[in-house]
């Protein structure tokens, strides 16, 4: 008896300290987001907000165009993510089903990108963007995210693929498919869950992405929100209620994504580190 | 003649037709995915290493120049260089272990048995996906000299309050801080996954045997998790020497906790000067490889 009251107790203690650990940053945010300025300066600090407030979300609208951040944030992930799926199907058909002599190198390969350190391919890149006058642009983040996932995405697809039974892409043959139409037909939707699995892992990497959006779009126009939420600080202002309102408000995207899709989320980041 | 061809000859040619089709498919299906990569990573960094061997320094508008190794003797020189490998290492040395320890810790707590994971699985993966420079904003504002939260506790503790951004030492300890938080989560996810792999009948057997809590730890789970450790470890060493986006929302007193990865930042994009800044990213390019090529050596050690 006292022995299960005490694993009992144990682990609650756990969780705890999990639950803690993972929410408490998100939660100090959110309770600063509400304090008003002068609470915020009294001492000792208070933990809750005395008398929540709206102000600092209206001055998170007011003094820096949010709105665009979040239109930017989620126009490049969006593209980048449908477009690195596209080609990564692709090559993971092939990995996956056609009869390749090199089938291990292609896929080493691909998987490489993900060990080239981001930083030196930002100073080329640069250069390149600079010349093609393409920094402050859309496609001076879409074109490298779209390679950055590609390892990821092309891993997790082709895992994918390959559970697929034979069976049912020759029989969509049969009845009149071409390959291509049967790999878009029935190969892709049955994949379904890997698409989802793929898809979401590249959304929340470009979404997360600072380096190259720092250094190629700093015009305000096209500015992420990773980027967009350094500018709220002056040369020695440091307005944290603003910044915290406008950090929850850039945080809700990504944490409606993964309270739908964590059991996904999850099965993709484990899969692919355990078989990468 | 035609009418005495045998049946195998024929059949070898439709599948020699068939093997060209299999092979003209593959090749239009794996092209888009190497143009990409051809474009935006083979290529530049053909630029890169071709830029390091030249002076090209944008702002004083002269044009290209060969300059042979004179980066690569300037780069030796530099003290901020050094400066900048010195807070780099530091931080790999310290948040790499750090993640692995806290993540260890995290995934055994979470892999009691609860009755609802939903939260647990929720707490890990928030800090996963909360980008870089969102967590160095937020450990900013936690170690603020007058209004953070970490100088409250000291404070309600009875202990002396920091001025963290005034002290390069301390700056660096509270990027350590930040950058643990925010990747051991992803350690715990992996190595969590790692830990439902280990069957129960291992632990039950050993529990027969009257091996201790610590002897089951050290002889049974730890050694089953080596695989899965060595995967997120070598990710998390090539990540931590990249390190950006969190000391560059951390600043502290001047450049003195800048990291390799912002002092090329600052050469590129500040002072377009690409042909050092390329030199740099080449020496950041080879410690990543050297990273890569000792952990690979050490998980084939492993596999045999």
């Amino acid at each position: 008896m006292n022995n299960v009251l005490t694993a009992k107790r144990l682990r609650w203690f756990a969780a705890a300290i999990v639950l803690l650990n993972g929410f408490f940053p998100a939660l100090w945010i959110l309770a600063t987001a509400f304090k008003a300025e002068v609470e915020l300066t009294a001492k000792p600090i208070t933990w809750f907000p005395r008398d929540p407030t709206l102000a600092n979300f209206m001055s998170a609208f007011n003094d820096q165009p949010l709105p665009a951040y979040l239109l930017n944030s989620i126009i490049v992930a969006l593209s980048s993510m449908v477009v690195s799926l596209f080609i990564a199907s692709l090559a993971a058909y092939a990995i996956a089903r056609l009869n390749l002599k090199y089938r291990g190198a292609i896929l080493t390969s691909i998987i490489a990108v993900s060990m080239f350190p981001l930083v030196t391919l930002m100073v080329p890149l640069f250069e390149i963007m600079r010349g093609l006058n393409l920094l402050n642009s859309y496609w001076a983040l879409v074109l490298p995210y779209t390679v950055l996932n590609l390892p990821i995405c092309t891993l997790v697809l082709t895992s994918f693929f390959q559970d697929i039974p034979r069976d049912l892409e020759n029989a969509a043959m049969i009845d009149g498919c071409t390959r291509m139409g049967a790999l878009w037909r029935v190969v892709v939707p049955l994949a379904a869950p890997g698409v989802f699995t793929a898809g979401i892992l590249a959304f929340v990497n470009s979404w997360d992405e600072f380096l190259l959006a720092l250094s190629f779009n700093s015009a305000a126009a096209y500015r992420t929100l990773p980027v967009g939420i350094q500018m709220y600080q002056g040369e020695f202002s440091f307005p944290w209620p603003t910044i915290s309102a406008a950090l929850v408000i850039a945080m809700i995207p990504v944490v409606i994504v993964i309270l739908i899709f964590q059991e996904r989320v999850v099965s993709g980041l484990t899969s692919g580190g355990v078989k990468g | 003649m035609t009418m005495n061809s045998t049946p195998t000859a024929q059949r070898s040619l439709f599948d020699r037709l068939a093997d060209m089709d299999e092979r003209m498919l593959a090749v239009c299906l794996l092209a888009p995915a190497f143009i990409f990569i051809s474009i935006i990573v083979v290529y530049p960094v053909a630029t890169l290493v071709w830029n390091s061997f030249n002076d090209v320094r944008l702002l004083t508008g002269k044009p290209a120049r060969f300059a042979g190794i004179e980066n690569y003797l300037l780069v030796m020189s530099d003290a901020q260089f050094w400066r900048a490998v010195r807070n780099t290492l530091i931080i790999v040395f310290v948040t790499v272990p750090g993640a692995l320890v806290c993540g260890l810790a995290l995934a055994m707590l979470a892999n009691m048995p609860f009755k609802s994971r939903g939260p647990i699985r929720l707490a890990l993966l928030l800090p996963w996906a909360m980008p870089l420079a969102f967590v160095g904003l937020i450990f900013a504002w936690f170690f603020n000299s007058e209004y953070g939260v970490i100088n409250d506790v000291l404070r309600r503790f009875g202990m002396q309050p920091q001025i963290w951004f005034n002290s390069g030492p301390l700056t660096l300890m509270a990027i350590c801080i930040a950058t643990i938080w925010k990747t051991s989560s992803f350690m715990a996810l992996i190595l969590l996954a790692g830990l439902q792999t280990i069957p129960k009948s291992l632990y039950e057997a050993a529990e027969v045997d009257g091996a201790s809590h610590w002897r089951q730890f050290t002889d049974i789970t730890l050694p089953l998790l080596v695989p899965s450790m060595l995967v997120a470890l070598i990710f998390r060493t090539l990540t931590a020497i990249q390190s950006f986006d969190i000391p560059y929302s951390m600043p502290g007193p001047g450049e003195e906790t800048q990291t390799l990865a912002m002092y090329i930042h600052m050469n590129a994009v500040d002072y377009l000067d690409l042909g050092y800044s390329s030199a740099l990213a080449v020496v950041m390019f080879g410690l990543s490889m050297a990273t890569t090529f000792v952990y690979l050596k050490y998980v084939r050690a492993e596999g045999k």
